[in-house]
């Protein structure tokens, strides 16, 4: 196992540890926090760290939290209080909603590609005491220092709020097979 | 070019397992013939079959070169107006194609004569690409048939090779109609080998495909679709309620839309319009073309619809006589006609060339091989060997 002395500058405090679990994917190290309060904390990560992590992450939220056309769906997933208006209007004027951002996590990479890889948090009204990612992936309870499926740590995609579905289709059902 | 008996190997029923192909007790495996294979030289395969597909593939884009600036065309090949400038700035802007199957007449002598392009949405790759392949090793191996034994047969290294090549930097979605075992096999198939080009990808049926107040697409997890994968016809997108919302999705799509000028049987005219005489080309009109109708004259000839699959709705007419039709639901289309250029009969069957073609450079070759002169639905694949 490799770890790396605490140095000041550089972030140290997440060692790229895979750990395979019996019957679980690989897992990796990753910090999770409420606020940047929390995260300042911490004494393994600096003060700067916590800002600029937060700020990705908050930079990401907008684009990546799952979209609704009405508050009430929204809060139906997430609990009472719990969405805020999205920044962009929807193109027949209406609002859209989001989730309130719950907290971020930070990871690191393997490879020293990039050192910090942060992302917006939600916790959703159905398991409140969790985090999810964007992708509604469920990271966990614990905040500081923990360990998650590598595969939660992947970028969020942009979310928007599916007006219909099911326009694609009634040739297949018609005729079969699409191949030639 | 023969075709040469030759034993099964044993147990194909775990072969089919392992490949998730399909077994019949008593029948073998579907869609597939071991008792057989054909056997091309060299020069056959790089003289014959090679080089004349790579040049067709030339003829073809220069037809949609011309094709995208002319409206009369556009409409002809039953492309809706809305879609015209859509496929016109797709093909302008280079927009990469992956693959096709071009359908080939040959008898070890003739020049192939192209019968048509099966541009955008071709079948039986997976048996092309993996199962054929596996066949020729362990056939050599059981000494089945003589080591030396070759075959024209880089699909799945060059698909891999491409699929990194088209420019995709986020999440791929690969969608068809999801009842359809065939069309999800060869999906899936093209989403494992761009797994293992270390793309990022999931799979979706075309009906879970949605629509935001943005007019984009989203997945079933609401995210939005950049890259679509799908095994699903142009002409089938382009009349579905959300085909309206395509043009202006933002969405990359494999095969790209001036592919659509390709899979379509008004191809065949084009090319003869374009390159009349052409030694890989047989006659082709429009049917309602006063040249159809003199085509139509001579007594022999084969009709199909401009949008018929798996050799439905075809009539095939010979000296003033109907040799064959087939039924079907396509029959509501426009029509072309061909020059009838009757498959070679070997051992009472009737091989169809299969040319894969990808990234427009020919990478295999599949022999799809039915009992009549109309390659349909029963037609089994006969692996091929390439030996001198």
């Amino acid at each position: 196992m490799m770890s790396w002395k605490s140095v000041p500058v550089v972030l140290t405090m997440s060692v790229s540890l895979i750990a395979l679990t019996a019957c679980e994917e690989p897992k990796v190290d990753a910090s999770i926090y409420e606020s940047i309060e929390q995260c300042k904390r911490d004494p393994i990560v600096s003060d700067d760290q916590c800002e600029s992590s937060f700020k990705e992450a908050r930079s990401q939220h907008a684009a990546v939290a799952p979209k609704y056309s009405t508050a009430e769906d929204c809060q139906a997933d997430f609990g009472a209080g719990k969405c805020e208006v999205a920044p962009y209007k929807s193109s027949s004027g209406g609002s859209i909603f989001m989730p309130l951002m719950a907290g971020y996590m930070m990871g690191s990479l393997l490879g020293g590609r990039r050192s910090m890889m942060s992302q917006p948090l939600y916790r959703s009204a159905q398991s409140p005491n969790s985090f999810r990612t964007a992708e509604n992936r469920n990271v966990g309870s614990k905040t500081g220092r923990t360990t998650v499926a590598k595969s939660a740590t992947s970028r969020p995609t942009f979310k928007s709020s599916t007006r219909s579905r099911g326009g694609f289709g009634s040739s297949g059902r018609r005729f079969g097979s699409g191949a030639t | 070019m023969q075709r040469i008996s030759v034993t099964e190997r044993p147990d194909l029923a775990s072969a089919a397992a392992e490949h998730e192909l399909v077994y019949i007790p008593g029948e073998g495996i579907s869609g597939w013939d071991e008792s057989a294979y054909y056997q091309f030289t060299a020069r056959q395969i790089e003289k014959d079959i090679e080089g004349p597909a790579e040049e067709i593939e030339d003829l073809c884009f220069q037809v949609v070169d011309r094709a995208v600036n002319n409206e009369e065309v556009l409409g002809r090949l039953g492309i809706p107006e809305h879609y015209w400038n859509f496929i016109a700035e797709s093909w302008r802007n280079g927009d990469k194609n992956l693959y096709g199957r071009m359908d080939l007449s040959y008898d070890g002598k003739q020049p192939i004569k192209l019968l048509e392009y099966n541009a955008d949405t071709p079948t039986t790759l997976y048996e092309s690409a993996v199962f054929q392949w596996e066949w020729l090793e362990q056939a050599i191996e059981l000494k089945l048939i003589p080591e030396e034994c070759d075959q024209l047969n880089d699909v799945h290294e060059r698909i891999v090779e491409t699929l990194p090549q088209l420019g995709i930097e986020t999440l791929s979605h690969f969608a068809c109609n999801p009842d359809i075992e065939d069309d999800k096999g060869t999906l899936n198939y093209l989403e494992e080998c761009a797994r293992e080009a270390g793309l990022e990808t999931c799979f979706l049926g075309m009906e879970d495909i949605g629509l935001n107040d943005q007019g984009q697409f989203t997945d079933l997890e609401d995210r939005v679709i950049t890259t679509l994968i799908k095994l699903y016809p142009w002409e089938w997108i382009m009349d579905e309620e959300f085909g309206q919302h395509v043009p202006s999705s933002g969405v990359r799509f494999i095969e790209p839309p001036w592919k659509a000028i390709l899979s379509n049987k008004g191809l065949l005219p084009l090319l003869w319009g374009m390159f009349e005489g052409h030694p890989n080309l047989l006659p082709a009109f429009f049917e309602d073309d006063p040249a159809g109708t003199e085509f139509t004259g001579t007594g022999s000839y084969v009709r199909k619809p401009i949008w018929s699959r798996q050799g439905a709705n075809i009539k095939i007419v010979q000296d003033g006589k109907t040799l064959y039709q087939s039924d079907g639901p396509y029959g509501n289309d426009a029509h072309i006609l061909q020059g009838f250029q009757p498959l070679p009969e070997f051992d009472g069957g009737y091989p169809l060339l299969g040319c894969w073609m990808v990234a427009s450079k020919v990478v295999g070759l599949c022999i799809r091989e039915d009992k009549t002169l109309v390659t349909s639905k029963d037609a089994r694949v006969v692996p091929h060997v390439i030996l001198d």
